[in-house]
């Protein structure tokens, strides 16, 4: 399993942090993004997720040469998820291994806020009763 | 020269159209891309303010120059996560 991916399948968040698992970490922090059933008062069936794949999957790189440039990451993992996805189901996963806990915590934080927002990624709610709408979100970052 | 352009998201739906080629003058930059996907395609006009455009998957400026096949994205906000 590659570290940083973009996927269409179901992420497991066990093997996520299980990658990320080594010897010369004192602990590993686990971020898991999931689909919220409440959207602005509506009632939301699911997202639908579109990627500009090539980008996307560079952008993940980059954002794990930064991370491992601002703390001592042992291991890193970064999963993210496309296509149409329901309630409940995990969009995102990352996971980080550092020697101490507060590094981990910090570089984990650092970079799903990175990976929101610049990824080449947007989402489509899907209401009950069948509208849909994109997302708004925000200019993409450097 | 020629350049792929791609759509995404609400400029997908704007444009209805995923992908297209566009011949341009030699010398074109971003800005002559956004000026004549604006020109194919009016509907942009109203998100055009929002957009960010990449050059061969990276972030580039209106005056980044362009060359014969760069792939030219038309990125609207993002939403990841």
């Amino acid at each position: 399993m590659r570290s940083v991916r973009i996927t269409r399948q179901a992420i497991n968040p066990a093997r996520v942090l299980a990658s990320v698992g080594d010897n010369e970490a004192g602990g590993a922090v686990l971020f898991v993004g999931t689909i919220r059933r409440r959207s602005g008062g509506k009632t939301v069936e699911g997202l639908t997720y579109e990627v500009y794949r090539g980008m996307a999957e560079r952008r993940m790189r980059e954002i794990e040469a930064r991370v491992r440039k601002k703390w001592p990451v042992v291991k890193i993992a970064m999963v993210h998820r496309y296509g149409r996805l329901k309630v409940g189901e995990v969009s995102v996963a990352v996971a980080i291994s550092c020697e101490h806990r507060a590094e981990a915590f910090e570089a984990c934080r650092y970079t799903i806020d990175t990976i929101k927002g610049t990824l080449p990624m947007w989402k489509k709610e899907r209401f009950k009763g069948g509208s849909q709408t994109w997302v708004k979100g925000t200019p993409i970052e450097d | 020269m020629m350049v792929k352009v791609l759509y995404f998201a609400s400029a997908q739906g704007l444009a209805n159209l995923k992908s297209e080629s566009m011949y341009l003058k030699e010398g074109s930059s971003v800005k002559d891309v956004a000026a004549e996907m604006l020109r194919l395609h009016p509907d942009l006009k109203s998100i055009e303010p929002t957009i960010r455009y990449s050059v061969n998957f990276e972030i580039a400026e209106e005056d980044a120059p362009l060359h014969d096949g760069d792939e030219v994205a038309v990125l609207p906000p993002v939403a990841g996560g």
